[in-house]
């Protein structure tokens, strides 16, 4: 017995040793069980606000970069969004393209707002473009030079979009009434349509601006107006006018041709 | 025994390094150098052996949390511990005693050849657990060369600026 004792007191630190290791192969062999393993679960409790952290730094020094990424990828979906919802607006089989740009300056408590955007006729802008996001119209641009653009907000009393009621296809002109930044009003809808509070608004089309589909926003009150056809109905936009970053310009292939054709017709 | 702060601030300091500036994932890169295993080094030669053990898989541990690796780094850090006499044997002198070595009073050469050699030792046992079967041999001997030469560097680099800042 003291022989015993005595050998694992000399061999101490071989023992300890193999324990050790041994501790860490397991850990190496649970590691392969990965769900199960019970060291992950407890790994993850203890470090998630470590990683949390970590992701933040992460996430910050690469942030330019996932942005410029992320705006490469919605210009692409967002072109061909538009063109598989435009392809009977298209007389040459050119598809739509949008250009990104930043909002540099944006105005919401006049009448006539405006927007300025940091890209230019340098970056293929031309004017009556019009400036959408995924989830709503933002202007038309009216003025440029070479490395911006000068936009007429849509939250401007002198700016008309055509409008519908997605579900039954009823035209009517969207614009601002220079009252709440997040409504608008959508008239000329005939009181034939039917009418509910939270059906959907995206544009008509019927112009060459702006493109047809694009979500507006959803119908927030109906009043119809004393001897009147049509109703008077109020949008809450889906894209919040006053934290506009990232918009884009739609470029409309056909836009020219459009333009001559009404311009003959007259 | 003013030793002892100055150990945990460089565990620390190099842990932080490690998790925040050498990670394959944040730089971007396949390989990374494994800047902690200067902690290895600096373990106090004094310390009793069973003491230096458990130091050692305690780092290991820590870095298996940062990388989410399972044990590996606790296995190749436990076994440098254990293996430590031998390998200042190697190194230095046949007769010095282990316990004598003062990682301040070396010279610079001397110093590094002794780093160099627990980096290369660090480094099998860590890819070795890394490919865990033999059909990646030459994945395993790339990944070792290479990432022990960018470890050697960076802690190279790391005592030449220390040693500096102290004179």
């Amino acid at each position: 017995m003291q022989k015993l004792l005595n050998s694992i007191l000399r061999n101490r630190t071989l023992l300890l040793f193999i324990l050790l290791f041994g501790l860490s192969l397991r850990f190496i062999a649970k590691n392969h069980d990965y769900q199960r393993s019970s060291f992950t679960a407890f790994n993850n409790a203890v470090t998630s606000p470590f990683f949390k952290a970590r992701h933040n730094i992460i996430s910050f020094i690469k942030r330019q970069k996932n942005n410029e990424q992320l705006v490469a990828e919605n210009q692409f979906l967002l072109s061909q969004l538009i063109t598989k919802n435009n392809k009977k607006f298209l007389l040459d089989s050119v598809p739509f393209d949008v250009i990104p740009a930043q909002v540099i300056h944006n105005s919401i408590q006049l009448k006539h707002n405006r927007l300025t955007l940091n890209k230019g006729e340098k970056n293929g802008v031309k004017k009556e473009m019009g400036v959408i996001t995924a989830t709503g119209v933002v202007g038309v641009v009216n003025n440029i030079n070479t490395q911006t653009s000068g936009v007429i907000s849509l939250l401007n009393k002198s700016l008309r979009v055509n409008a519908k009621l997605k579900k039954s296809n009823h035209f009517g002109s969207l614009y601002w009434d220079g009252k709440a930044p997040n409504t608008m009003v959508l008239s000329d809808v005939p009181l034939a349509a039917k009418v509910t509070i939270g059906d959907t608004v995206v544009t008509g089309g019927m112009s060459a601006i702006f493109p047809a589909e694009i979500p507006l926003g959803v119908i927030s009150a109906t009043e119809v107006p004393m001897n009147d056809n049509y109703y008077d109905l109020r949008v809450s936009l889906f894209q919040d006018m006053t934290n506009l970053s990232q918009v884009y310009l739609v470029h409309f292939p056909s836009a020219d041709l459009i333009k001559e054709m009404i311009n003959d017709d007259e | 025994m003013n030793k002892l702060p100055k150990l945990i601030l460089w565990f620390l300091i190099l842990l932080f390094v490690q998790a925040f500036i050498f990670d394959p994932i944040l730089l971007g890169t396949t390989y990374a150098p494994f800047v902690y295993v200067l902690l290895l080094v600096f373990l106090p030669n004094n310390w009793p052996p069973w003491l230096v053990l458990l130091g050692g898989f305690f780092i290991g541990f820590c870095v298996d949390f940062i990388f989410f690796s399972g044990g590996i780094h606790t296995a190749a850090c436990t076994l440098i511990a254990f293996s430590r006499p031998l390998l200042i044997r190697a190194v230095f002198s046949e007769t010095m005693a282990p316990e004598n070595l003062k990682v301040e009073q070396e010279s610079f050469i001397n110093l590094l050849r002794y780093v160099i050699l627990v980096i290369v030792v660090h480094h099998f046992v860590v890819f070795v657990f890394v490919v865990g079967n033999t059909d990646r041999i030459r994945w395993f001997l790339n990944a070792w060369l290479i990432n022990s030469l960018l470890t050697i560097s960076a802690v190279a680099l790391i005592l030449l600026l220390t040693r500096n800042s102290k004179r």
